[in-house]
């Protein structure tokens, strides 16, 4: 594949040559560059025009190379070490010198150790700092950005409007766009001009977020600004402008923060509304399936550091089969030896699972210590991005609500589509004519069993990326996910999505506003309330029992 | 071959021959008598008998049976529902807690009135004065009327918004196990003003006495005990009566008794709210006697302890909730001190053993043997 772009690179090249006159010294491409060196070594040329012409160079999209080379002239002259010579050309004078244009070691013709360098002055010096960073708010490294930010930011007076508000517009860290902005509020608003006083409000309302709206608040206090109209106006039209954005955000990232939750609740309530469909049966220790999941993603992560780091990013993916065949064989396992002897007494099982699981918290709390597991998180789910001003999607969420979709989507294929799915349901109808017609009513209960554990896991899974790890992380969760089936009603797929998207939305959006306690209490409530209507829940199975 | 057995046989030791040569009606008829004799010893034990003498009861023993008592009311409490009315409550921490909670609010009103000095988390939350509310409770009597009351009140609303609309079985537990979750979570919060987190402590006096001193100590376990007995006579001739039959029918077939005209949300009902008033007592005895109350006594990790205190000493036989919680909190108690780290594996394990293997408990499989074997 490269080979094939360097071959049509090639070609494109030497089309080029052929078309242009062949007879300039330098290639087509480095023309700017030579430009703007002739700018500067001009005898009575502007050094701070010239200066932006190499700014401009340096961020314009056309050409990495440019940013690289613009960068490398601007700290010459910084460094007091670019001279120009008797026929307008530069070099930078070192060991050897070099040919600005170029950057290869200068011939003969063209250093001369004679010629003075140019030494910028105080103002320039800023400038030129300014132009550094201005240069490096384009560059590919997170941190390289960030510190040019800040020292846009330090001599806000200086920036170019222009440069920075195209870095705005392309930067896709937040704290980065923000530090930038407030930059470009600065100087605007610091401004003697009306109209730029009134062109930065305008800016500023591009791009909101909260320490923009804060600036803007500040600038709005003051006396100059609340004399004009025209100005009062404009940021107060601002200002609005800003609150709606921001409240467009709030809202969307806990709708966000609420489909992740829900996610998470998808997963561990599938698994518990099949199995009570189907059996009737309660598992308290559902929730510690989903510890289990944790720590089995837990082993692999350790595993693949030590074993494998080249592919160490991988773990999750690697652990998505390990923790649901591990939860599924201890699922089974736990049916097989306790389960199937209570069937038909579904309050002695909510005890004995309860009993499984305190003696499993305390096995893994024996095993593994109490404390938090520390997760590595593989570096695809770090960050996130900007997708309105203040809402930040972050990736590992991003993560729980895609694997929540696909999974529930999987469940529901094997539901609907395979001979085991038909079976289940067929037991979950009516187990006894299921049994008359050679449904191996006992092996689809423990196949179920499984699965529904399996489930728990992979919800273990998502758990790592998003919450704390311990061995009592699994008791919080099965509570909202019992509530999630009973408002559901057990046994329906389409109930357990409606309900865990229904009851994880309602805990965030009520959560921020009143705390976590009323959030549960209304659920908790609302549930009580639905129950009295459909008894059954909101999706009651047709069955014949 | 079904033939009759002979009279002249020697008798073979069995388990069922055990069970029927000690427990017939007779020896359900001396577990009350032997509480109270329990409730006469302690005193005795404490300040009669020489400390060097086997017999002799430290104050911190009376204290650890005073507690058992509580949680064997407890029990009592959860038995009558669960092996009386077939409803399952893994919540009746709720109302231990209610009990828990408005006796602290009584202890510290009297702690203030000795010392004027605000309770720790309030001087925290910035309060500068007792709360105007709180002494409403500054007397003993109207705190046990209004924990009756109180607890009597949230059990019938919750009663009847759930057995109106028909909720039963595992549904109505985990409704319950939410309800209790939701309370503690409730309680665990600062703001709400009773000491969150770190919950009420610093009681100095009850109804005049000392809280620490031994003699209240000692009334306290023996008012436990009494108390316990009380309960168990009370709740016995109830389900020996023609309501407890009906409530039994409820638990075995439900629809035919709605069927056959009763009122059987009523009847449930019922059972519910005593229950849930007796559980309320057991907590405010056992809060003075433990000196504190934090959110962690309407833990669903306790609620659904006292369902396997019952489900151990065998549900639906009132002595049996008993026998169990004296049983587990027994060994708890000791295996906690000596052997924290094994404790809930036993307990895991005899759950587990109980339920699969012996669906009636203990005191319920010995029951059935004697049964058996009376009439074979």
């Amino acid at each position: 594949m490269s080979n094939f772009r360097q071959t049509i690179a090639a070609l494109v090249w030497l089309a080029l040559a052929l078309c242009g006159a062949g007879a300039q010294a330098a290639p087509v491409a480095d023309m700017p560059r030579a430009a703007v060196l002739k700018a500067f070594c001009a005898p009575d040329g502007d050094k701070a025009a010239a200066l932006t012409q190499l700014v401009a160079l340096g961020v314009s999209a056309a050409k990495p190379a440019d940013r690289a080379w613009a960068r490398q002239i601007v700290e010459a002259m910084r460094n007091g070490a670019l001279s120009c010579t008797a026929d307008a050309r530069a070099t930078i004078q070192g060991t050897p010198p070099l040919d600005a244009l170029t950057l290869q070691p200068a011939t003969d013709a063209t250093a001369n150790p004679a010629d003075t360098p140019y030494v910028p002055g105080i103002l320039m010096m800023r400038k030129l700092s300014v132009a550094s960073a201005e240069i490096d708010l384009f560059a590919p490294q997170r941190d390289t950005r960030d510190a040019a930010a800040r020292q846009v930011d330090k001599f806000f007076t200086l920036l170019d409007p222009a440069v920075v508000a195209r870095a705005i517009r392309q930067e896709h860290d937040p704290d980065i766009a923000t530090t930038l902005t407030l930059a470009m509020a600065k100087r605007g608003l610091n401004s003697d001009v009306k109209a730029e006083r009134l062109a930065a409000i305008k800016a500023v309302a591009e791009v909101p977020s909260q320490t923009a709206r804060t600036a803007l608040a500040n600038f709005a206090a003051q006396d100059s600004v609340r004399a004009d109209p025209d100005l009062r106006d404009a940021v107060q039209a601002a200002l609005h402008h800003i609150d709606t954005w921001l409240t467009v955000g709030q809202a969307l990232s806990i709708l966000f923060s609420g489909l992740s939750y829900a996610g998470v609740l998808l997963l561990t309530a599938l698994g518990l509304s099949i199995v009570f469909g189907l059996m009737g049966v309660i598992n308290l220790a559902h929730g510690e399936f989903i510890m289990i999941g944790a720590y089995a993603t837990y082993l692999v992560e350790r595993f693949m550091q030590a074993h494998l780091p080249g592919l160490f990013d991988a773990y999750i993916f690697v652990a998505i089969p390990v923790a649901f065949i591990v939860c599924a064989a201890c699922g089974m396992l736990l049916e097989f030896c306790v389960i199937r002897f209570l069937y038909r007494r579904p309050l002695e099982t909510l005890l004995a699972t309860w009993a499984v699981s305190i003696a499993l918290i305390k096995l893994i709390q024996v095993l593994f210590g109490s404390q938090n597991l520390e997760f590595v998180t593989p570096a695809f789910l770090n960050g996130g991005m900007q997708v309105a001003p203040g809402f930040f999607v972050t990736y590992n969420r991003l993560f729980a609500i895609g694997l929540a979709v696909l999974i529930y989507g999987a469940t529901f294929a094997v539901i609907r589509l395979t001979k085991l799915g038909l079976l289940m349901r067929a037991t979950t109808q009516l187990r006894d004519m299921a049994r008359c017609l050679g449904v191996p009513a006992e092996r689809v209960d423990r196949v179920a069993f499984g699965v529904g554990a399996g489930l728990a896991g992979l919800a273990g899974v998502v758990l790592t990326q998003i919450a704390s790890v311990n061995p009592s992380m699994g008791t919080g969760f099965v509570v909202d996910s019992f509530m999630v089936v009973v408002l559901g009603g057990a046994g329906s797929l389409a109930g357990t999505a409606v309900s865990s998207l229904a009851l994880g939305e309602i805990n965030q959006f009520i959560e921020p506003f009143y705390g976590a306690v009323a959030a549960k209490v209304a659920v908790l409530l609302l549930i009580v309330l639905i129950i009295q209507k459909r008894p059954q829940g909101l999706f009651a199975l047709k069955t014949r029992v | 071959m079904n033939t009759l057995p002979d009279p002249h046989a020697p008798q073979r030791f069995t388990l069922s021959s055990l069970a029927a040569k000690w427990l017939g009606p007779a020896t359900e008829a001396c577990v009350a008598p032997l509480l109270l004799l329990v409730a006469l010893y302690l005193p005795f034990a404490y300040f009669v008998l020489p400390e060097a003498s086997a017999l002799h009861l430290s104050l911190f023993g009376i204290n650890l049976i005073g507690q058992i008592m509580c949680f064997a009311l407890l029990a009592l409490a959860l038995d009558l529902v669960w092996g009386y009315a077939g409803i399952l409550s893994l919540g009746h921490g709720v109302f231990f807690g209610i009990g828990g909670y408005l006796m602290a609010i009584y202890l510290l009103n009297g702690a203030y009135e000795q010392t004027h000095v605000l309770p720790d988390f309030m001087q925290y939350m910035g309060a500068s004065e007792f709360p105007p509310l709180w002494k409403a409770l500054s007397r003993l009597d109207v705190t046990v009327l209004a924990t009756i009351v109180a607890s009597a009140a949230v059990a019938a609303v919750f009663g009847f918004v759930t057995f109106r609309s028909r909720i039963n079985g595992v549904y109505l537990s985990i409704i319950t196990q939410a309800l209790t979750y939701a309370l503690m979570l409730l309680l665990f919060i600062n703001d709400v003003g009773l000491g969150g987190n770190n919950g009420m402590t610093g009681f100095t006096q009850l109804a005049g006495h000392p809280v620490a001193g031994a003699t209240t100590q000692i009334g306290l376990a023996v008012a436990s005990c009494v108390l316990l007995v009380a309960a168990y006579v009370g709740v016995r001739y109830l389900t020996r009566s023609a309501l407890g039959r009906a409530l039994i029918a409820v638990r075995d077939d439900e629809a035919r008794m709605r069927f056959l005209g009763y009122r059987t949300h009523t009847l449930k009902l019922l059972a519910w709210c005593l229950s849930a008033v007796l559980a309320a007592l057991a907590g405010m005895l056992y809060v003075p006697q433990v000196g504190i109350v934090n959110p962690t006594i309407v833990s669903p990790q306790l609620s659904v302890e006292i369902a396997v205190w019952v489900a151990i000493g065998g549900r639906g036989t009132l002595l049996g909730a008993i026998f169990g919680a004296i049983l587990v909190n027994g060994i708890k108690f000791w295996l906690t001190a000596e052997l924290p780290a094994v404790w809930p594996f036993i307990l895991a394990g005899v759950t587990l053993l109980i339920v699969v293997c012996f669906n009636n408990g203990v005191w319920g499989t010995f029951k059935a043997a004697a049964g058996r074997e009376r009439q074979p």
